[in-house]
């Protein structure tokens, strides 16, 4: 007993939280603090192209906000890709995952072969699907209209009624498998005498799941709607390659705004408020999700 | 789960059915690589008869195939831009090394978030989450000037640093959702025994969330792989990603289809053995999950 | 079979000179020896522009320009330059085959790094604002003239404060007039040289036009009329001519411009203000929006890769567009109408053209729409001689020339250029053919336009215009002088 009182007592440092955190704290406050308070001082600045330098323009970028047609259609456009995204990848995510969760055989390649969706950058996804989509060469152009879903030679990219499908069917097809991935990393991490007892029980597949997996899967899914849920709103890299946010602003999104406004117009200040911009919706949208699912970390 | 026999086969032909689905465009994407300009272009697309060529990997890779890998940046004097074997390099010491800071950090971080309860905790994993949501335009652009201050650019460090700090917010979330399905009856009874925490962390904690581990790092591990806007703003020239070097096939009089999916596909082969390397504990962490008395 | 052996050779040397049994100078002697050049090396650009053998022999530069970097060149040696630069068939050609042969001479490192073209400006702009002096040479697209005019060397100056470092038949008065003016110039001064000068020319298929009987287009009406019957006759599966039309990208802008002007119509008045909505910019629309129902559907969808694809995969029969894009039509490894394909000028104006007078902001209007750039040396490089010495080999009339015959595509910027006998003797079919560079020098001279000079263009023609033209297309406003009077409105608020 006396020895073991010694050990407690010398590994006292590591009762505190403090030594566990402090590298996470280091490199969030070095990296993370920075930029932020650096965009909130840009947003009051803007890069002068004919003095070369920044600045000083006070209040005007965040007035501009107020009146601006752009940022309202591209709100909408990034709401709805959202939502919609988020859905399907959530179900289907959650579909595929149970799927896949049992050991016949393959199954474990199968998993694998999932995952190489992800292992593509998003950019070059979305040209491969450009390619794809492309109304005279296009296989799934061809398919659909060999199907008779689409006329001969409609470019889907490029039709108003298309266009933001023909998008999200990339952002669907790449992330499903990010959802899996994490779904059957819970669900094997679950305990099974639930199942177990549920199983004795003569409880339905569908009661089994509503009343013991989806409970205990809370968290996971939870973070899985936040992690995806965020990027989802930063997303630009398939609008940028495959429409440039056409027909008109149809897919115009909000990250491809302050991308745009960043890298092709060089107007940083806007930009950066911008961004503010997108930050603020975000927190208040995941703090509300977290707040009504009563996630407690 | 195990229904009836047929059920089973059934759940089988749909599985296999569904992922073929999602594997399609990859495979389309890989004879792009391995087709002629011309025929990348067949109308009607022309997916399972081809002449397979090898051409654009060896335009991609320079000279021959299975040349030259060593020496690489001075094979070819210069280096000629779509010569790519270096960008596959430094995309696997990138995304490599910003996984093993990433997974490190968060799993230390959060055992203690799921063992130690402190006053705040709640905003603080929160914080954490939030500093993922900020848009990467916004970050990138100070972190060029921070970096330039401190000599940075340009360098694998920083940009391991920059991905790491990318990917944190997503491990420390998920290693603590893990940890929190590990009982804590387990370390309280090591407690008992004498056991030290960070014994318990080490010793006991740490091989049963292996899973999760796991999946942390494959996803950690993506995120960096396929990260494009901080390489592009924080290189200059000397260190370039894949998802950069494939933005350069995009030129002023077209884009090189094949070279593209060239790369891409040889690009996706390390990632991928990087994921089965993984994979292999995501299943054993279902016996070690299920190790509960 | 022969072929197999140089292949085998070439490997066994380049094994050599990995192991470094041989230094980098006999290996590029035994490279070019093979009478391949490098792109023999598999370091084939875009799309492998491999020099035929009967021109291969003489594509290494010649002795007397490298005898010169290597003399000049020597305080310099060891020195790194670095480049961002478009992908663009010179800067490739340089990169990837012409690079080595200035590395071995100078002993100096060129690092170039090829973007596309709106991250080329987003490092441009870091580097100036940070005063970084990362890229010691600037690649400047025309339409940045005007807001990098001060952190770059006029060439000028270069040659005469340097006279020690100037190349002896540099000949800075070579550079064709036109590109000067439309390119370089800008208050006076020159915002380094002419790079590059894709162009709009008239291309269409020779066996196709003279199936209907058809003359080449030299009138607007005329070349409508032409394709419209193409496309009555053989659509869906050829359509009479292309485009690049895709809502909210450049390429749209620079299609608009050309019918723009071509109906003697204009970007901005005299006034400074948005013209396009006057009776000639709507008799343009009016015209481009029949000539649109002509073309493959996909159209919309399309930027320049996908209208030069049209072509050169036998769906669309012609198009007015980037000059750059003939040889890759030529090349029978890519293109499936090599030899089929012919290049005329321009049609003519329906209505005749403003002049720079009647225009606003240096707008110079004219079917042949340009899209030039520049090449610099930064005010910031910490090397701005050696950086000097390399900008005038890689646009010295030797240099131009081996990048027209091996990369293929360019439009060469310098008069001698187009007279030298190698690049004449790429006038053939074939993958890197001049055959269509008699137009491009044309077109130059009597047909090329200029989109106008201001801050704020960026904007207008990547995102105002397009996204709005693109909105036009997708049937979202009434008529199309609904559209252009919401461009104007748009165009002027941001002008102020």
């Amino acid at each position: 007993m006396a020895v073991a009182n010694l050990t407690r007592r010398r590994s006292a440092l590591f009762d505190h939280p403090l030594p566990w955190l402090l590298p996470l704290i280091a490199i969030l406050a070095l990296l993370a603090i920075f930029p932020l308070f650096y965009s909130i001082w840009l947003s009051f600045y803007e890069w002068s192209t004919f003095n070369r330098q920044l600045e000083f323009v006070g209040w005007r970028n965040w007035a501009t906000l107020f009146d601006d047609d752009r940022l309202s259609a591209s709100l909408i456009v990034t709401f709805s890709y959202f939502a919609i995204a988020l859905s399907f990848e959530l179900v289907l995510g959650m579909g595929l995952a149970l799927l896949l969760d049992a050991d016949h055989r393959g199954f474990g390649f199968l998993r694998g072969a999932l995952t190489l969706t992800l292992v593509i950058p998003p950019a070059v996804a979305g040209m491969m699907f450009l390619l794809m989509e492309d109304a005279e060469f296009g296989v799934i152009t061809y398919v659909l209209q060999t199907i008779g879903l689409i006329d001969r030679g409609t470019p889907i990219l490029a039709t108003p009624s298309l266009a933001l499908a023909g998008v999200l069917l990339v952002e669907i097809w790449q992330w499903t498998p990010f959802m899996v991935l994490i779904f059957m990393a819970g669900l094997r991490s679950l305990p099974t005498e639930p199942f177990e007892a549920a199983l004795i029980d003569g409880a339905s597949w569908w009661m089994t799941f509503r009343r013991i997996t989806l409970p205990m899967m809370g968290k996971v899914i939870a973070i899985a709607v936040l992690i995806r849920g965020i990027d989802l709103f930063r997303v630009f890299d398939y609008v940028f390659v495959m429409t440039s946010g056409g027909p008109g602003t149809r897919t115009f999104s909000l990250s491809l705004y302050a991308w745009q406004q960043t890298f092709s117009f060089v107007k940083w200040g806007y930009g950066a408020t911008l961004s503010l911009v997108t930050l603020a919706i975000v927190l208040v949208i995941a703090n509300l999700f977290i707040w009504l699912t009563k996630v407690r970390w | 789960m195990v229904g009836p026999r047929y059920a089973s086969t059934v759940r089988q032909i749909i599985a296999w059915l569904l992922v073929a689905l999602f594997v399609f465009p990859i495979y389309h994407w890989v004879t792009v690589a391995f087709k002629t300009p011309k025929e990348i272009f067949d109308k009607p697309p022309n997916v399972w008869r081809f002449t397979p060529t090898v051409e654009n990997f060896e335009q991609v890779f320079g000279i021959s195939l299975g040349f030259g890998f060593g020496d690489v940046r001075e094979v070819l004097p210069g280096g000629g831009n779509f010569y790519m074997a270096p960008r596959v390099w430094d995309s696997i010491v990138i995304a490599v090394f910003s996984t093993i800071l990433a997974v490190t950090v968060a799993t230390l971080a959060s055992y203690a978030l799921s063992r130690m309860r402190f006053r705040g905790q709640q905003h603080f994993v929160n914080w954490v989450l939030s500093t993922r949501m900020m848009p990467p335009v916004a970050v990138a652009i100070p972190m060029f000037f921070l970096f330039k201050n401190v000599g940075l650019l340009d360098t694998y460090t920083g940009l391991i640093l920059v991905h790491s700090l990318m990917n944190l917010p997503l491990a420390v979330l998920l290693m603590k959702s893990f940890f929190d399905d590990i009982p804590k009856e387990i370390d309280e009874s090591a407690t008992i025994d004498g056991a030290s925490r960070w014994l318990i962390f080490r010793r006991i904690i740490l091989p049963m969330a292996k899973g999760g581990l796991a999946a942390t790092a494959v996803l950690a591990f993506i995120f960096s792989w396929t990260e494009f806007l901080f390489v592009l703003t924080l290189s200059q020239g000397s260190i370039q990603t894949v998802p950069v070097a494939s933005s350069t096939f995009v030129t002023s009089i077209g884009t090189a289809w094949g070279n593209m999916a060239a790369l891409g596909t040889a690009s996706m082969v390390p990632a991928f053995l990087f994921i089965l390397l993984v994979q292999k504990h995501l299943v054993r962490g279902l016996t070690l999950g299920s190790l509960k008395q | 079979m022969k072929d197999q052996q140089r292949k085998e050779y070439l490997a066994s040397i380049t094994d050599r000179y990995v192991r470094r049994k041989i230094g980098r100078r006999s290996f590029l002697k035994s490279a070019s020896q093979l009478g391949l050049g490098l792109g023999a090396l598999g370091m084939g650009m875009t799309r492998p522009f491999l020099p035929t053998a009967q021109a291969a022999g003489n594509l290494v530069p010649s002795d007397e320009v490298m005898a010169w970097v290597r003399d000049v060149s020597k305080p310099f040696a060891g020195t790194t330059l670095r480049l961002a630069t478009e992908s663009t068939p010179p800067s490739n050609a340089i990169n990837s085959q012409l690079k080595p042969f200035f590395e071995e001479a100078s002993g100096m490192k060129v690092e170039i790094e090829v973007l596309p073209l709106e991250q080329v400006l987003q490092k441009l702009t870091l580097d100036i604002a940070s005063q970084l002096g990362t890229f010691d040479l600037y690649y400047i697209d025309q339409s940045w003239a005007a807001a990098v005019s001060r952190d770059v060397f006029d060439p000028r100056e270069q040659l005469a404060e340097k006279p020690d470092l100037a190349m002896p038949d540099y000949n800075i008065d070579d550079f064709l007039p036109a590109l000067v003016d439309g390119i370089v110039k800008y208050e006076g001064r020159w915002v380094g040289v002419p790079y590059d000068i894709p162009i709009f020319i008239m291309m269409y298929r020779r066996d196709i036009w003279e199936k209907f009987g058809f003359d080449a287009p030299t009138e607007l009406e005329q070349y409508y009329q032409q394709a419209k019957a193409v496309t009555d006759e053989m659509g869906p599966d050829l359509f009479g001519s292309t485009g690049q039309m895709r809502s909210g990208h450049y390429s749209l802008e620079t299609d608009w411009t050309a019918w723009l002007w071509g109906h003697g119509g204009s970007i901005f008045g005299s006034d400074r203000k948005f013209s396009g909505n006057d009776d000639a910019g709507l008799a343009a629309m009016e015209y481009w929006t029949r000539l649109w129902k002509t073309m493959p559907p996909g159209v919309t969808g399309w930027t320049w890769d996908g209208q030069g694809q049209s072509i050169a995969q036998g769906v669309a029969a012609s198009m007015l567009s980037w000059g750059e894009f003939f040889p890759f039509f030529d090349d029978p490894k890519a293109s499936k109408v090599s030899g089929l394909m012919e290049a005329v000028r321009v049609p003519a104006p329906k209505s005749p053209l403003r002049t720079v007078n009647e225009t606003g902001f240096g707008e110079i209007p004219g079917i042949g729409h340009q899209g030039g750039s520049s090449l610099a040396v930064s005010r910031n490089s910490k090397s701005p001689d050696a950086a000097w010495i390399f900008m005038q080999w890689a646009t010295s009339m030797d240099t131009q020339v081996l990048i027209t015959t091996l990369g293929g595509g360019t439009g060469p910027t310098r008069f001698s250029v187009y007279d030298d006998p190698r690049v004449l003797a790429n006038n053939r079919v074939g993958p890197g053919t001049t055959r269509h560079l008699p137009i491009v020098r044309a077109t130059i001279a009597e047909d090329m336009g200029s989109e106008p000079d201001l801050p704020q263009w960026a904007e207008l023609s990547s995102d105002t215009i397009p996204v709005r033209l693109g909105k036009y297309f997708a049937g979202d406003y009434e008529s199309a002088k609904e559209a252009m009077d919401d461009i104007a409105e748009a165009v002027d608020r941001i002008v102020g």
